[in-house]
């Protein structure tokens, strides 16, 4: 089966148990089953393939520019993490079958578990590192929703908010340092980048980058001091805890070191930070274990423990550690998958975890009793159970390692995490299963139905086989797993057996036996003394530092963004010309080659008016209606500026938007008060009138110089005044750069105007029905309202002018490709000429009259412009290829038709439902009590009779 | 030449209106007494030197040109509106009832004719 298949599959199959479940549980779960399964099977033909020493790829390349290419590589630590990902999964699958109840959503669960299955096999397929990454990061995310899957209970929200912010810092980190890697590497696949030890050690940035890196694996794989998180997301339902805190995702951390290990390790940095961070762990864990009375709870800091086991292993950097630490994953994995799940049994049975109130179990529940005991002992490392195998090998290599020039305290400590580690595992089987049985369990236990047994006593089966045949039954893939780990075409000599003679570790492995035991039979005492010493509380600790950063957050938004508009301008306005001051101060300095034109008269009297009129806007902004006024005047200088420099497009385009904006701007100022109050004092005016001049200078001296020089790299615009007519057959090459040249940007911008009209349109509907409509309604107008709101010259005007204006819009429309004009223009024109209907008549009365929706016009237009842009398909061209001809119909002279004419009306339509839409939705609000719908399109009738015909 | 003093003599006339408008709108002190200042610059002044550009297009270049009516014709549709909506905001905020003229027929001038606002949902259409 193919890599992308095996990686595929549970995303794809992640659609079926919510379609499934409407067939029942059995159906849902068998389905579910099958798709795991089908992975599990597919990687596994590659198995033998793997365990000759070949490695399977398959590669597409995605977005070669940025290094992400879809590649994926099967080799021996890839295939071991996918059988315990897809395996472990497949028996998880079955015991959640019977471990939901059947108020649970089931479809939801599975959904979640393929997902998370999915995103754990992408992380240990991927060539690619940062296709790792997205895997990496979809796994937090699946994780959350799976650690929160019972949503009522608060302990499994804050458990899963607790790890997905911990495993979601880390995975933040991890990118830094992924990226780092790559950027070392000078590539992304990990193929290659681990060829390059020598090239990255050496390199200054190896240490950040590992920093990073292992920020990553650490919170993912829980540990010290980030292993808080994995107790707390207990609160997950048990098949969850089963296989992402022992089985799979906590060991995605352990994967990522082994998986970069041929390329990090080795050095002193590696050395130190790994086995300390390891060698604490692994004590603390096991130490914090002894003393849970959750079952869970005393798992999870055993994983804690046992993670940190495997990463002091990875740390000592020598070819036995490796295997050790690659043997321990699979013999972890078997015992503390079936542990979780013998614990789930005695929840789901005796309605309690809490190890002090069960005991004597083990003749109510024989068959989990048997399998408990099995995995419990291979936990604590008694032979010949597997567990045992890898403990002593640890020791062993423990024995050997020396930190600095200490050569007893690794050994001393890796002891004694052994003790407390075989502490905690007879605790467990002793205090829960031995005894006396009671009588006050909350609900009395007996062994589950079989399928809920049959998934840990499988698990139990692999460590009895595994510790009596390890060399027969997973020689080979640890052998090809160490290869892969070691890198640098290793070939790790892989002896497994139980009985290795008398060796330290077996004197180290007897001494941690019996003081864990003289430990469990002290445990009252130890007990009193644990809950004696004080310890800080790490809920407490995170919840703080969260407050803290929140409070942090909340003042920097409310400092920068307190809701006024000024104090955005000025802080957008300051940090744009500082920004600007930066880039032009590290510049090439300033050199005008251009001379400047000679200025005419006309152009100066439009430069006073425009000066005069700004600085009354200034002076009289407080009277908005007055500033309104003078505004227009600015606008009309504007479009006649663009004229006067040859840009009639931009003028026509200029003066429309002018006329819509003031009638929108006067529209917003019917909600207004008339004055604009004074409320910042003398000293805010001062600082202000600084601000301004500063940006206003700054911006000037830019346009002047911008002006003055030439341009840095050839322009385009040469191109696009050569091939204008020549490939879009057009001569207005604005209107051919906005249709055809940039034609996709076009297309982007009418989508955007229609969502914004929609979207304004949304907000005033909302707004209807709400008190500030209320309030709206009961305002108080600043004048007395005047009578004949409507008068009869200004309704005939408007009538006799529309369908001038809708003449004039289709002849700008028209002639847009080769003169100026273009659906832009006409759009706006066709709006105006509208939008002076509702002026003269009032709002009822031409909304009456008006029988095409504005949200159609806009659909229609984005429709339009569309499919003209599919077309090309048609013609064999990407999409919006656009294509002309000239066509003769007699009597007609030859003319020229485009495709361009197509999306033109696209856009057309667009503007005229945009400005319209908008406009509507505002006059929808103006309504005050007391106002009545607008019958006539007059208020004073024409024809009628006057009362004293006498004058 | 004949021409040409034809066109410099609607030119002058156009710009004298102007002139004359512009001067009286600031000479003229009352706001309806004002109204009249500028329909003589809209009017004859821009008509004036509409007129040279036609005979000047007719003239001297290729071909003549009648853009000008077009913009004339806007002119005599906008101009009046113009007018009639300055002269009715300015009724409606400063004239009162009293002093102003008997209306034609009608019980009231139009502008004044809307009662004061009120919370309550009630109106008449007149008319």
């Amino acid at each position: 089966m193919s890599l992308f298949l095996i990686a595929a599959l549970p995303f794809i199959g992640a659609l079926l148990p919510g379609l499934m479940i409407q067939a029942g549980r059995n159906t849902c779960s068998t389905w579910t089953g099958i798709i795991s399964l089908s992975a599990l099977i597919g990687l596994l033909v590659h198995a033998p393939a793997v365990l000759r020493g070949e490695v399977i790829t398959a590669s597409v390349e995605w977005m070669p520019a940025l290094g992400l290419n879809a590649s994926f590589y099967l080799d021996g630590l890839g295939l071991l993490f996918g059988t315990l990902i897809l395996g472990i999964g497949c028996l998880i699958i079955l015991y959640a079958r019977f471990y939901l109840s059947s108020k649970d959503p089931m479809g939801n669960f599975y959904t979640y578990l393929l997902l998370f299955q999915g995103a754990m096999v992408g992380i240990v397929l991927s060539d690619n590192i940062l296709m790792l990454l997205v895997f990496w990061e979809l796994t937090s995310l699946s994780s959350f929703l799976l650690i929160g899957y019972w949503k009522h209970l608060p302990e499994g929200r804050q458990g899963a908010r607790m790890a997905l912010t911990v495993t979601g810092m880390g995975g933040l980190g991890l990118i830094g340092g992924m990226l780092l890697l790559g950027h070392i590497a000078g590539t992304y696949e990990l193929t290659e980048l681990l060829e390059k030890r020598d090239l990255i050690q050496a390199d200054p940035l190896y240490v950040p980058a590992l920093l990073l890196i292992l920020l990553g694996a650490f919170t993912k794989s829980a540990q010290f001091p980030f292993h808080f998180w994995l107790p707390r997301a207990m609160a997950a339902p048990t098949p969850v805890s089963a296989y992402l805190h022992s089985a799979t995702m906590v060991k995605a951390g352990l994967f990522l070191m082994a998986r970069l290990y041929p390329v990090m390790s080795g050095t002193t940095e590696w050395f130190w930070i790994v086995t300390l961070a390891g060698l604490i762990t692994m004590v603390l864990g096991a130490l914090i274990g002894i003393f849970q009375n959750d079952l869970k709870g005393l798992l999870a800091y055993s994983t804690v423990s046992h993670l940190g086991l495997i990463t002091m292993l990875l740390g000592f950097s020598t070819e036995a550690a490796a295997i050790g630490a690659v043997f321990h994953i699979i013999n972890h994995a078997s015992f503390k998958a079936s542990l979780f799940m013998t614990a789930g049994i005695v929840d789901h049975e005796a309605h309690t975890r809490d190890i002090t109130r069960l005991g004597g179990l083990r003749h109510l529940m024989p068959i989990t009793f048997v399998i408990t005991a099995v995995a419990s002992l291979s936990m604590a490392g008694i032979p010949p159970f597997n567990g045992f195998l890898s403990k002593e090998m640890m020791l062993e290599a423990a024995a050997h390692a020396q930190l600095g020039d200490n050569a007893w305290l690794i050994p001393a400590l890796a002891t004694l995490g052994a003790l407390f580690s075989v502490a905690y595992s007879f605790r467990l089987l002793l205090h829960t299963w031995f005894g006396a049985e009671r009588h006050d369990y909350p609900h009395h236990p007996h062994d589950p139905p079989f399928g809920m047994w049959l998934s840990p006593a499988l698990l139990a089966v692999l460590v009895v086989l595994i510790g009596l045949f390890s060399q027969g039954l997973v020689g080979g893939i640890v052998q090809t797993t160490a290869a892969s780990v070691l890198g640098n075409h290793a070939h790790p000599h892989v002896h497994l057996a139980l009985w290795h003679g008398v060796t330290p570790a077996l004197y180290m492995s007897g001494v941690a036996v019996l003081g864990g035991l003289v430990l469990l039979a002290l445990y009252r005492p130890a007990h009193g003394l644990w809950h004696a010493v004080p310890r800080p509380d790490a809920k407490v600790i995170f919840d703080a530092i969260i407050d803290a950063a929140t409070k942090l957050a909340n003042w920097i938004t409310d400092t920068l963004h307190d809701g006024k508009l000024t104090r955005y301008a000025a802080i957008f306005f300051l940090f744009t010309v500082l920004a600007s001051w930066h880039a032009f101060s590290g510049g090439a300095g300033v050199t005008l080659p251009r001379e400047p034109m000679q200025a005419d008269i006309i152009p100066i009297i439009a430069w006073f008016a425009l000066i005069a009129a700004t600085g009354v806007t200034v002076y009289y902004h407080r009277h908005r209606l007055l500033a309104l006024v003078v505004l227009g005047i600015i606008g009309v200088v504007v479009s006649l500026s663009f004229n006067y420099l040859s840009a009639p497009d931009l003028a026509l385009t200029q003066l429309s938007v002018e006329v819509v904006t003031i009638v929108l701007l006067l529209l917003a100022l019917n909600f207004l008060p008339e004055f604009t109050p004074k409320d910042s004092g003398n000293g805010r005016h001062v600082r202000d009138i600084l601000i301004a001049v500063f940006v206003g200078g700054a911006v000037a001296a830019l346009s002047y110089v911008i002006m003055l020089t030439d341009f840095a790299m050839p322009s385009i615009a040469e191109y696009h005044l050569a091939q204008s007519h020549d490939l879009a057959g057009g001569n207005n090459v604005v209107n051919v750069i906005l249709v055809d040249f940039r034609g996709f940007d076009t297309f982007g911008e009418i989508t955007v105007l229609g969502i914004a009209a929609l979207i304004i349109y949304g907000v005033t509907e909302g707004l209807l029905g709400s008190k500030v409509r209320q309030k709206l309604l009961e305002r108080k107008p600043n004048h007395p309202i005047a009578g004949d709101e409507h008068p009869m010259m200004m309704v005939v005007a408007t009538r006799l002018l529309l369908p001038i204006a809708l003449m004039v819009g289709v002849y700008i429309y028209l002639r847009g490709h080769n003169d100026p004009g273009g659906g832009f223009v006409a759009g706006l024109i066709v709006a105006i000429a509208l939008l002076m209907q509702y002026m003269a008549s009032g709002y009822d009365w031409a909304d009456k009259r008006q029988r095409f929706p504005y949200h159609a016009s806009i659909a229609c237009g984005v429709m339009a412009a569309g499919i003209t842009g599919i077309g090309a398909f048609f013609n064999n061209m990407p999409f919006l290829t656009s294509d002309f001809g000239y066509f003769q119909f007699p009597p007609l002279q030859k003319f020229e038709l485009a495709t361009a004419m197509g999306f033109d009306l696209g856009v057309f339509l667009a503007v005229v439902g945009a400005v319209m839409l908008t406009l509507e939705s505002l006059s929808r609000l103006a309504y005050r009590r007391g106002d009545v719908p607008d019958e006539y399109p007059m208020d004073i009738n024409p024809s009628r009779q006057p009362k004293n015909e006498d004058h | 030449m004949v021409m040409e003093i034809i066109i410099a003599a609607f030119l002058v006339i156009g710009g004298v209106f102007g002139l004359v408008g512009n001067y009286g709108l600031i000479k003229l002190d009352h706001p309806m007494a004002r109204l009249h200042a500028p329909t003589k610059a809209t009017t004859l002044g821009v008509g004036g030197v509409l007129i040279a550009s036609m005979i000047y297009s007719f003239a001297f270049e290729a071909e003549g040109s009648l853009h000008e009516l077009l913009i004339t014709l806007f002119l005599f549709i906008t101009a009046p509106i113009t007018a009639n909506f300055i002269s009715k905001a300015y009724l409606h905020r400063h004239a009162h009832e009293e002093t102003l003229p008997e209306p034609n027929g009608d019980t009231n001038w139009a502008v004044l004719e809307r009662p004061e606002w009120s919370p309550e949902p009630e109106k008449t259409q007149e008319g």
